[in-house]
């Protein structure tokens, strides 16, 4: 449905996008500290920010609740989560098959 | 507009019926036109009620069409033409003809105004949707597809008896809104089974037992009917239950807790419908106008990005010949379009600003906000983190990235497919950027505005710093090749554990008991019929010889008086005749 030029111009797209992928993971350095800075802008964001059209006054429109939120639910899912795993409901896949 | 009202199902099914006399070109235009006229005909759709017919003295009526129904609708037939363009290679016309059944059971079911048209095609649904497992054809999809079926025959009798004493209580059977404290049996059982196409707990675990299962295709069909309908006519019988927003709100984390562990890509994602229809089932459980206007609304983005996340996986499923993250990695190189769609899948559903889920999401979250409920609200936002911590960073990178060398190199998927995620991918952004086009399409007027700073900074936060603790804790996620029990271990497992039960225990009682029959009970047979023996040989034959005896006792003594004298004969006659006047005369006098 696209001409060939259009084509040949996604793949040339692609084709970059798959070298800066690759740039990327060798050199990981300054995308990580863009995005470390990225992050403590947002919680100076949430500190000043004004909280008057909030749904309510309580706990949850706290500053920055929910980047401790977000960190402790994160890590509480991921060791939880495999935790329970591990210990009561992992299975070998072949497990309704015997 | 006229009086006139065609069912869009009826494309689909007169549609259907054409495809196997078609071949090649004329075929895939046909299985195209189908989901096009239907949308062409829902366009030109006016609300009020048609298709009302008197059938044995019930009424049924085929076509309400509201808001609620049209927003459903809008979004099944435009899911039904991206389903069609991304099936267009399928060569069985078995698979094309059990998709446009479906579809059409789903389209019938929301315009139904009954409870008996709404079952009609609820079945159509759950026996059509079943081939697109079969089809699949190998041993696994076939078992599957035989449990999901049974499951839903189940949930089909709940309804249909839900259905028998709802009409022996009110004397109707027209589907209208159930208050609360107005619910008997009737409605509950009525409930479970819509329940039970909601994937609501503990009613879920055929879904993620069952989708993984299907055709690559027929998978991308299933993730968007079945569930959404039952959303639907929630909403329409049974908003305002409260149970629903508890349930609900488990069902988020409940899918986000597998969707964390699981490998199988399109299990992660199977499950993670769950986890998606417990907010649009917790919506309808808080049952304000905001909340069920975001129940729709997440449905209508739902089905269109989880559809895209299907297909993401499905092409690497059909591409690499595995969905498993244990085995792939590294495919960013080979199938980089795919990528960029599942990306935009992944970030919509995780409700990323400027994509579909960040504006229908939200509007569940805050709903339940606004009633006080802070508690939905924080485990709502904790399966938040579970929905980008899972399809958005697990899938993503052990599936695109993770791995240097990728195990499995495989290609791009046909042209069709990239055409229908290319699609809906750019459906996601509109929806995304431009609201007020779902907006307006919902049951109630909208007054939420998405796009506040509050609510970004929150969202931007809770995406953000799981990415964080994501890339902190990378390698506590690899995935394994496991699967993991969940409830249906109960009809799966404990199913054979009975069996072998039946045989273990079952079949020895059997054997002891036929054991004990042929040695205590022939015995005892034998020695009744030894009784019975002695019985007759002793009792029985010694009275009739007794009285054999008797009589020939009495022959002999009569004998003895037949001795043919005439005189003694006459004599003793007389003595008798005299006895007898004797006894006549003064026996009586004597009374």
């Amino acid at each position: 449905m696209l001409t060939a030029d259009s084509e040949k111009l996604i793949k040339e797209i692609l084709m970059d996008l798959v070298k800066y992928i690759e740039l990327l993971r060798k050199n990981i350095r300054p995308l990580r500290n863009i995005l470390i800075g990225f992050l403590a802008v947002l919680i100076l964001f949430d500190l000043i920010l004004p909280r008057n059209e909030a749904h309510s006054h309580s706990f949850i429109n706290w500053p920055a609740y929910w980047t401790v939120f977000a960190i402790v639910g994160c890590f509480l899912l991921l060791k939880v989560g495999k935790g329970i795993a591990h210990m009561f409901l992992s299975r070998d896949e072949d497990y309704y098959d015997k | 507009m006229t009086n006139s009202w065609i069912h869009p199902a009826v494309f689909y099914f007169a549609g259907s019926l054409l495809i196997p006399f078609l071949k090649g070109r004329a075929r895939q235009i046909l299985i195209l036109l189908i989901p096009v006229l239907s949308i062409i005909d829902v366009a030109l759709m006016r609300e009020g009620t048609y298709g009302a017919v008197s059938f044995l003295g019930m009424d049924l009526v085929f076509g309400r069409v509201d808001k609620l129904s049209l927003v459903f609708a809008w979004v099944f037939v435009i899911m039904a033409l991206i389903g069609a363009i991304y099936s267009l290679h399928v060569k069985e016309n078995g698979h094309h003809i059990a998709g446009s059944f479906y579809v059409a059971g789903s389209l019938g079911a929301i315009f139904g105004g009954d409870y008996l048209t709404v079952f009609i095609f609820w079945e159509i649904m759950a026996f059509s949707s079943v081939f697109l497992i079969w089809y699949r054809k190998e041993q696994k999809s076939i078992d599957a597809g035989y449990r999901y079926l049974l499951v839903h025959v189940f949930g089909g009798l709940c309804f249909f008896t839900g259905m028998m004493l709802y009409f022996y209580k009110t004397g109707s059977l027209e589907f209208v809104s159930i208050l609360p404290e107005n619910a008997g049996l009737a409605e509950y059982l009525i409930l479970a089974g819509f329940a039970l196409n909601a994937a609501v707990l503990p009613l879920h675990a055929w879904l993620p037992d069952a989708y993984p299962e299907a055709t690559v295709e027929g998978a991308v069909f299933m993730c968007a009917f079945t569930t959404k309908t039952a959303v639907c006519v929630l909403a329409r019988g049974f908003s305002g239950f409260e149970i629903l927003a508890i349930l609900g709100t488990a069902m988020t984390v409940y899918g986000v807790f597998y969707a964390v562990i699981e490998n199988d890509m399109r299990r992660v994602l199977a499950y993670h419908i769950i986890s998606q229809v417990g907010y649009m089932v917790a919506g309808v459980g808080i049952g304000t106008e905001m909340a069920v206007n975001g129940a729709c609304a997440h449905a209508f983005a739902h089905i269109l990005y989880k559809a895209l996340l299907f297909m993401g996986a499905g092409s690497v499923l059909y591409m690499a010949g595995t969905a498993k993250l244990s085995k792939l990695g590294g495919l960013y190189k080979y199938m980089p379009l795919t990528m960029i769609f599942y990306i935009v899948g992944a970030i919509s559903i995780s409700g990323f600003p400027l994509f579909s889920g960040f504006v229908s999401k939200s509007m569940i979250v805050a709903s339940a906000h606004e009633e006080g409920h802070l508690w939905l609200v924080n485990f709502m936002n904790l399966a938040g983190i579970g929905t980008f911590l899972s399809v958005g960073l697990k899938v993503t990178y052990f599936a695109f990235f993770g791995k240097e060398e990728a195990p499995i190199k495989p290609k791009e998927p046909p042209k069709n497919m990239l055409w229908a995620m290319g699609i809906t991918s750019a459906l996601c952004f509109i929806i995304g950027v431009y609201p007020k086009v779902l907006y307006d399409l919902l049951p109630f007027p909208v007054e939420y505005h998405p796009y506040t700073a509050l609510h970004l900074s929150e969202m931007l936060q809770i995406l953000c710093f799981t990415g964080l603790i994501f890339f902190l804790l990378v390698k506590k996620l690899a995935p394994e090749d496991k699967i993991n029990l969940d409830v249906d271990w109960f009809y799966r497992r404990a199913c054979g554990l009975f069996m072998k039960f039946a045989e273990a225990v079952i079949a020895r009682v059997d054997r002891f008991w036929g054991e004990l029959y042929r040695t205590l009970g022939l015995r005892f047979l034998f020695k009744d019929a030894d009784i019975a023996y002695g019985f007759d040989r002793v009792v029985i034959d010694n009275v009739v010889d007794g009285s054999a005896y008797g009589v020939r006792g009495i022959g002999r003594i009569t004998r003895k008086i037949q001795n043919g004298r005439i005189q003694a004969y006459i004599g003793f006659a007389l003595l008798i005749f005299v006895l007898i006047t004797w006894f006549i005369i003064f026996g009586f006098k004597g009374l």
